[in-house]
């Protein structure tokens, strides 16, 4: 299923969560909840054995892609990066949200650093990854948030199979964490929409890696339909558990010590349990 | 003016894809349910497999044309230029995935050439949406031997362009075999007293214009690249006649007048008139009709040189 064994793995996602907090919170701005509600998710995939990738030569050729579309979550992706040898973590967190580094406050696509696409309002990124996919053999995943479905042309994407053509190597991940920027958000019946238009759908737990692990699995096995891989997360996952799966909390970085320390804590209660 | 034959743009346009698929196979061809109206079906018919249709999809169409750009195709995405409005922030997420990209975009049906289609089909404010777009070149070539050049130039030199083609025919003037000079204007007619700077089909309308004025009367430049300007030319003509009119099927803002203003404003200020579409919305009527109405005609414009040269 993995390259690597799923204590490694839960050991990056500690390690990554904790760099995160500490990346945000030294930048002063940065979306801290979006990305620790990624982690796992991000991590799945490129750990994934059939997952092609080199940190060396980010442009080769047969690389599997990653579009982040909801591209505020872009701290996971540099982090994730940085731990695959891109490039030193010294340099992410150095050139974090400043000008002219290649780590923005979004992506700007850059692929000898791993990052396939920059990123614009929500919902563009959706097609542009599904139209990346058009040609090519190797797999391409698309990560959105589930606020971004509110967008009436992130539902569009939907209708592809019937009105452009089916691509098995596509994946659609849907982090569902149920909350957007300034409230709830539910994702009404867009797996039975997806179903209806000839989508492999699952639901996944978003923070298990084994659960993730086949899901993915079965999304590049299935060579005829389009996955949509709606993930339950929790929006601030692994920080303050005061803050974690509550509304508010958007875009806002631990704002002193205190705060910063209350996520750490909460980081270390969860490696525990 | 003497012409042998005419055609439309956007008929030059499909038959100037065809032409470029025989050698460039590479490249991909979108259309957003558009494909009998922008000629793209011309390239379906010619290469089915390299042309995609997103459906009634504006935004959707353009994205998946980024994307496929992304994966190192060279691609021409094809529309009725009013209904890229609704694809706005996907031209602008397109061109921030950095240069290397090769994406063209040609808009039909501009202007208020569309005529009685009315008003919500005519797009008169295409230049100036584009020319706020970083990186973004845009062509208006002035007939349809230019449009077949421009197409082959854009294809052949990758980055991203927008071609502005309109539907009503519009006389060839011009060389089939005269290459298209990027970010050169066209020097069409020699004169000392005022100087016409006209923009895509309505080049041929400044020519028209130049004969009834006389000999050596109208300095005419033609636009078939309004993004970059061709600022030399404007500003050379500029200090011969010491007065510059401009043409265009478009609002005035943002759109050549502006462009030209811009240009003499900063280097060689000289007074200036313009025939263009006001901050107006427009009605139906016939091509022919609609430019009497709006005052953007040939007859306007011989008239407004005569006064500029008297006053
Ligand atoms: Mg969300």
């Amino acid at each position: 299923m993995y390259k690597i064994s799923i204590e490694e793995l839960k050991d990056k996602a500690y390690n990554i969560r904790r760099d995160l907090i500490e990346l945000i919170y030294r930048a002063g701005s940065g979306h801290l909840d979006t990305s620790l509600s990624l982690v796992e998710v991000w991590l799945s995939i490129v750990h994934s054995d059939f997952y092609s990738l080199d940190a060396k030569n980010g442009e080769m050729k047969n690389r599997d892609r990653i579009f982040l579309s909801e591209g505020h979550a872009c701290p996971v992706q540099y982090m994730i990066n940085a731990d695959l040898g891109y490039y030193p973590k010294e340099e992410l967190l150095k050139g974090f949200r400043k000008p002219f580094s290649p780590f923005g406050g979004h992506t700007v696509r850059n692929l000898k650093y791993g990052f396939e696409n920059s990123n614009g309002s929500l919902s563009i990124g959706v097609w542009q990854a599904y139209g990346n996919a058009l040609e090519t053999s190797n797999n391409v995943f698309c990560i959105a948030g589930d606020g971004e479905f509110q967008e009436p042309t992130s539902q569009g994407i939907f209708s592809v199979p019937l009105n452009l053509k089916p691509l098995g190597n596509f994946t659609l991940i849907i982090n569902r964490n149920r909350l957007a920027q300034d409230s709830e958000v539910d994702l009404g019946p867009i797996k039975e929409v997806a179903a209806l238009y000839n989508w492999q759908t699952m639901i996944v737990k978003g923070h298990d890696f084994n659960a993730l692990g086949s899901a993915l699995q079965l999304a590049v096995e299935d060579k005829d339909r389009p996955t949509l891989m709606i993930c339950d997360t929790v929006k601030g996952y692994g920080g303050d558990p005061n803050h974690a799966g509550k509304l508010g909390h958007h875009g806002k970085p631990p704002g002193n010590d205190e705060e910063y320390q209350a996520y750490l804590a909460g980081l270390e209660a969860g490696r525990r349990n | 003016m003497e012409y042998t034959e005419k055609i439309s743009l956007r008929v030059a346009f499909g038959k100037a894809l065809v032409k470029a698929g025989e050698t460039r196979t590479d490249m991909r061809v979108f259309d957003a349910g558009t494909k009998n109206s922008t000629m793209s079906l011309a390239f379906e018919r010619a290469y089915p497999d390299r042309f995609y249709t997103a459906g009634i999809n504006e935004p959707g169409m353009l994205g998946l044309a980024t994307g496929l750009a992304m994966d190192g195709k060279p691609v021409v995405a094809c529309d009725m230029s009013v209904f890229l409005h609704h694809a706005y922030a996907q031209i602008r997420a397109a061109v921030r995935q950095g240069k290397g990209l090769h994406m063209i975009i040609a808009a039909t049906h501009t202007g208020i050439a569309v005529g009685p289609d009315g008003g919500s089909a005519h797009d008169i404010t295409d230049l100036a949406r584009m020319r706020l777009i970083p990186n973004m070149h845009v062509l208006t070539p002035v007939d349809g031997n230019q449009v077949n050049q421009a197409v082959q130039y854009a294809l052949d030199n990758p980055g991203f362009y927008y071609i502005r083609l309109n539907r009503p025919a519009v006389p060839i003037f011009t060389d089939s075999d005269a290459p298209f000079e990027f970010a050169k204007a066209h020097h069409l007619a020699d004169g000392n007293k005022i100087t016409i700077v006209a923009a895509g089909d309505k080049a041929f309308t400044a020519m028209e214009a130049a004969e009834q004025l006389g000999d050596g009367v109208a300095d005419v430049i033609g636009i078939s690249t309004l993004e970059p300007l061709d600022t030399d030319a404007i500003i050379k003509s500029a200090e011969k006649t010491g007065r510059v009119i401009t043409i265009e099927d478009h609002m005035y803002v943002g759109g050549l007048f502006e462009s030209v203003a811009g240009v003499l404003a900063r280097s060689r200020p000289t007074p200036m008139e313009r025939i263009a579409l006001g901050r107006i919305l427009t009605t139906s009527g016939e091509p022919d009709e609609l430019a009497r109405i709006y005052k953007v005609d040939l007859q306007e414009l011989v008239e407004r040189c005569k006064q500029f040269i008297d006053g």
